[in-house]
C-alpha cells in the first residue's frame, strides 16, 4: 500500500507551509493599519499606556527582531494571548475549544458533499443531455450560484420555522443537555456519553437524547455547506467521467461483449475518480471559507467566526493562530487525499 | 557527486533572486526614507520583502502538496495551462530568493545607515 | 461610466464579428439555459439603471419610523395568511417585500441593491480584467523567466480559497474606505483567473505563423500585442467576464454580511440579508432577508447559465462531447 516514507516526507511539508504563513501572517500584520498597543489599551487609553504596553511588546523593537521573536514562539507553539476577544487567554486555548466545532462542521459537510456529488455527476456523464443531465446540471450550477448566507435563512426558515422538524441554531439543546466531552466533537462525545450510560445502567433511549440532540442540530448548517461542495464535486465527476467514457478502452470493453453498465463501473468509475479525489483537497480550503459564512448564519461559534471577530476588531494573535491552523488542516487533508490517491492509483507511488 | 550537482542550480537560482532581492530591497527603503521617517520605510519595506517570502513558501510547498489537484482542476474545469508542479516550485524558488533578499538589504541598509 | 459602456458594446461586435462564421452564436441562442441567462442579466441591468435614475437613495436609506410600520409582512402575505399586530393595511400591494426594523420598505431597497451589485460588480471584474489582460499578454509575449514568476504567482494565489484570500486583504487596507475595500480586496482575488485565460489564448496566437511574419516584417512589440493578440483573446475574455460576474457578485455580498462590505444604511442585498438573518429570521419576519437573497441569487444564476453556455459554444472540447 501507500508507504510510510511516502508519508513523512508529506508530513514533512507541514514545515514550509507553516513557516510560509506564519511569515505571510507576520507581513500582514505589519502592513495593515492600526496599532495594536492601541487595540489593546481600548479607544480611550492614555497615550502613556499605550507609549508602556508598545514597550511591553516590544513594538519598538527593529522589525528583524520582532521577526525573530515571531518565528521562535511560533516554534514553541505560543501564539500569544487575546487582546480583546478573549482578553488575556491563551490564543492556543481558544482555539482548542474551537476547532472542534468548525472541524465538525466541515468533516460533515465535506462527507455530504462527496456522497451527493459523485452520484449525481455520474448521473449526469451517463445519461448525458438528456433531461436528467440537465436538471442535474441546472442543480448544481444553482448549488454554486446560491450563496450559503442566503440558503442556510431559507432552510432555517423552511425546516426548523415551518416544519418544525430540526431546531434555528446552536449545537445543542442547551437547556436540556450540557456540553461535555474530551474531543470537543458534539456528535462524538454525545454518542461516547449515551455508550457509557448503556453499559452502566443498560440501554435506554433517553441515554442517547443528548446525541439525537446534537446530530438534529448538525443536519442543517452541515447540508448548507454540503451543498455547495456537492456543486463542484458533481461538475467535476461528470467533467471526469464524460472524458473516461469516450475513451477506447471502455468502447473496447463493450464490444466484447459486457453489459454497458458493469463495463463503467468496472473500468470507468475507478479511473474517473482519481482526478475527482484529488480536487476535493483543494476544495476543502473553500469549504473552511464556507464554514465562516455557515457559522455566522446559524449562530455556532466556531473558528471561523473567530476570525471574522478578531480581524473586525484587530485581536491580531488571534487573527494568527486562526490562520495557522486553517493551513494546518488544509495540509492534513491534502496529505489524508494524497493517499487515498496513491491507494487508488498504484502507478503514482514511488 | 551527485549532490553537487543537485545543489548547484538550485544554490544559483536562490542567489540570483535573493542578489536582485537585496539590492531592490536596499533601494526601495532609500526611497521610502527620503519621503517618509526612516522607521516607516524600514518597517515596511521589510514587511513587503516578508509578504513576498511567506507567500513564495507558501506556494512552494502548496505546489507540492496539492500539485496533482490543481492539474486536475485544470484539465476538467477550464483551461489547460499545462501547469506543472516542477515549474511552479521554481518559480517559487526564485521569489522566495527575492523576498528574503529584500528582507537582508533592508537590515544591511538599516545597520549601516541609521 | 461611458467608457465602460463603449468598451462593452466594443467588446461585444468584435466577438460577434469574429464569431459569425462559427456555430457559437446559433449555438448559445439554441441553449435555451444560456437564453434564461441573458434574459435575466438584461433584466437586472434593467432594474439596476432604473433604480438609479428613479429611487432616491437617501429617502431609502434612512429609517422611516412614522411613514411605514416597523418588520410589517409585505401587504399581499398579510391579506393572504394573516401578518399579525404589524400587518400591513393597504391592500396587496402594500410594501410588497414588507418592511425592515427601521420600518424602511425593503422593495426600493432591494431594486437599488441591483445597482450596487452591478455597478460594484463592474468595476471588480472591469479591473481584474484589464489586470489580467496586462499580466497574461506580458507573461506571454516575454516568455520564460518572466512568464513561469508571474503565473505560477497566479496560480498559487488561485489555489488560495477566495473568500479567505479576500478576507486577508480585507485586513490589510484600512477601515475607511468602506465598500471600495472590499472591491479592491476582490479585484486582487480574480485577477489570476482572467491572466491565466488570456495567457493561454496569447500563446496560441503567438504560435501562429501569421505573427511571425508579421514581426519578421517590422512590427513592432505594441503593435503586434494590440492589433493581434487582443482582438483574438476577445472572446475568451468575454467568456470569463461573464461567469466571474455571478461569482464577483456573491464575493462581494458575502463580504458585506460578515460586516467588511457597504457602510450601515446602505441597500446593498449583503447587508440586507445580513440585518435580516441577525435581527429578523428568529422572530419570524422571513421576508427582510429573503428578497435580497432571491435577487442575489437569481442574478448569479443568470450570469453562470449565460457564462456556462458561452463556454459551451467556444469549447471545441466540450463541443465534441456533445456530438
Amino acid at each position: 500500500m501507500v508507504s510510510l516514507r511516502f508519508v513523512a516526507k508529506r508530513l514533512l511539508l507541514l514545515v514550509p507551509v507553516l513557516f510560509g504563513v506564519a511569515t505571510l501572517v507576520f507581513a500582514i500584520l505589519q502592513l495593515s493599519p492600526g496599532n495594536p498597543a492601541r487595540a489593546i489599551a481600548g479607544q480611550r487609553a492614555s497615550e502613556e499606556f499605550v507609549r508602556q504596553i508598545e514597550r511591553e511588546l516590544g513594538l519598538n523593537d527593529p522589525i528583524w527582531v520582532q521577526y525573530g521573536r515571531f518565528l521562535v514562539e511560533v516554534v514553541q507553539f505560543d501564539l500569544g494571548q487575546s487582546y480583546t476577544i478573549q482578553r488575556d487567554t491563551a490564543v492556543s486555548t481558544i482555539l482548542r475549544n474551537k476547532l472542534p466545532i468548525t472541524l465538525e462542521l466541515a468533516l460533515y459537510g465535506q462527507l455530504i458533499g462527496i456522497l451527493l456529488g459523485i452520484p449525481f455527476g455520474i448521473i449526469s456523464a451517463v445519461k448525458q443531455d438528456t433531461i436528467t443531465d440537465h436538471l442535474t446540471r441546472v442543480g448544481a450550477l444553482s448549488g454554486i450560484s446560491v450563496p450559503i448566507f442566503w440558503s442556510g435563512p431559507l432552510v432555517i426558515l423552511l425546516f426548523a420555522q415551518i416544519l418544525g422538524w430540526l431546531p434555528t441554531s446552536g449545537r445543542i439543546d442547551a437547556q436540556r443537555f450540557a456540553i461535555e466531552g474530551i474531543t470537543g466533537l458534539i456528535t462524538v462525545d454525545t454518542f461516547v456519553q449515551g455508550v457509557q450510560a448503556t453499559l452502566e445502567s443498560g440501554f435506554a433511549v433517553s441515554h442517547f437524547g443528548p446525541f439525537f440532540s446534537a446530530v438534529s442540530h448538525m443536519i442543517l448548517p452541515a447540508a448548507t455547506i454540503g451543498i455547495y461542495s456537492m456543486a463542484l464535486i458533481s461538475r467535476m465527476m461528470r467533467s471526469s467521467m464524460l472524458e473516461v467514457i469516450r475513451q477506447d478502452y471502455i468502447r473496447t470493453a463493450r464490444a466484447k461483449g459486457q453489459g454497458a453498465k458493469i463495463t463503467l463501473l468496472k473500468h470507468g468509475l475507478r479511473n474517473a475518480l482519481i482526478p475527482v479525489i484529488t480536487v476535493i483537497g483543494i476544495q476543502f480550503g473553500s469549504l473552511l471559507g464556507g464554514a465562516v459564512l455557515t457559522e455566522t448564519v446559524f449562530g455556532i461559534g466556531g473558528i471561523g467566526t473567530l476570525l471574522v471577530e478578531a480581524i473586525k476588531v484587530g485581536d491580531y494573535p488571534v487573527v494568527q493562530g486562526t490562520v495557522l491552523v486553517f493551513a494546518f488542516l488544509f495540509t492534513l487533508v491534502n496529505l489524508g487525499v494524497d493517499i487515498t490517491y496513491s491507494a487508488l492509483d498504484p502507478r503514482i507511488q514511488q | 557527486m551527485a549532490l553537487g550537482a543537485w545543489l548547484r542550480p538550485r544554490v544559483r537560482l536562490l542567489a540570483t533572486a535573493g542578489t536582485i532581492g537585496t539590492v531592490a530591497g536596499a533601494l526601495a527603503l532609500l526611497a521610502l526614507a527620503a519621503v517618509r521617517t526612516p522607521e516607516f520605510a524600514s518597517t515596511q519595506t521589510f514587511a513587503v520583502g516578508a509578504l513576498v517570502l511567506g507567500f513564495a513558501v507558501l506556494g512552494w510547498s502548496g505546489s507540492a502538496l496539492a500539485g496533482r489537484g490543481i492539474e486536475s482542476l485544470q484539465t476538467y474545469l477550464d483551461a489547460d495551462t499545462g501547469w506543472t508542479e516542477r515549474d511552479s516550485r521554481r518559480a517559487m524558488a526564485r521569489l522566495s530568493g527575492f523576498g528574503a533578499g529584500v528582507m537582508v538589504g533592508v537590515v544591511i541598509a538599516t545597520t549601516l545607515l541609521m | 461610466m461611458s467608457t465602460e459602456t463603449e468598451m462593452g458594446s466594443g467588446r461585444t461586435r468584435g466577438v460577434f464579428d469574429r464569431l459569425r462564421a462559427s456555430p457559437f452564436l446559433s449555438d448559445l441562442l439554441s441553449n435555451r439555459l444560456a437564453l434564461a441567462g441573458l434574459v435575466i442579466v438584461f433584466g437586472m441591468t434593467a432594474i439596476a439603471i432604473y433604480a438609479r435614475l428613479f429611487i432616491d437613495l437617501e429617502a431609502i436609506s434612512l429609517t422611516q419610523f412614522g411613514a411605514n410600520p416597523p418588520r410589517a409582512a409585505p401587504g399581499w402575505w398579510a391579506e393572504l395568511f394573516g401578518g399579525g399586530a404589524t400587518a400591513a393595511t393597504g391592500g396587496l400591494l402594500e410594501h410588497p417585500f414588507g418592511t425592515d426594523g427601521q420600518a424602511r420598505d425593503i422593495f426600493p431597497r432591494v431594486l437599488y441593491g441591483a445597482w450596487y451589485a452591478m455597478l460594484y460588480g463592474t468595476i471588480t471584474v472591469g479591473v481584474s480584467t484589464i489586470a489580467g489582460v496586462g499580466l497574461g499578454i506580458v507573461a506571454a509575449y516575454f516568455g520564460d523567466v518572466t512568464d513561469n514568476v508571474v503565473m505560477r504567482t497566479m496560480d498559487v494565489l488561485l489555489a488560495f480559497p477566495s473568500l479567505l484570500l479576500a478576507l486577508a486583504l480585507v485586513a490589510i487596507f484600512p477601515d475607511g474606505l468602506g465598500l471600495w475595500r472590499a472591491v479592491a480586496a476582490l479585484t486582487l482575488v480574480y485577477t489570476p483567473r482572467f491572466a491565466r485565460v488570456i495567457r493561454g489564448a496569447a500563446l496560441a496566437v503567438l504560435e501562429d505563423e501569421y505573427v511571425d511574419a508579421t514581426v519578421a516584417l517590422g512590427a513592432t512589440d505594441p503593435r503586434v500585442i494590440v492589433r493581434h493578440i487582443l482582438p483574438n483573446c476577445l472572446a475568451p475574455i468575454t467568456v470569463q467576464s461573464t461567469l466571474n460576474f455571478g461569482l464577483a457578485i456573491i464575493d462581494l455580498a458575502a463580504l458585506s454580511f460578515l460586516g467588511f462590505g457597504a457602510p450601515t444604511g446602505t441597500p446593498s442585498w449583503g447587508l440586507m440579508l445580513s440585518n435580516g438573518v441577525e435581527q429578523g429570521l428568529l422572530t419570524g419576519q422571513w421576508w427582510w432577508s429573503f428578497f435580497p437573497g432571491l435577487f442575489l441569487a437569481v442574478t448569479v444564476l443568470g450570469f453562470n447559465l449565460l457564462g456556462d453556455g458561452m463556454r459551451d459554444a467556444l469549447d471545441p472540447r466540450m463541443r465534441e462531447a456533445i456530438d
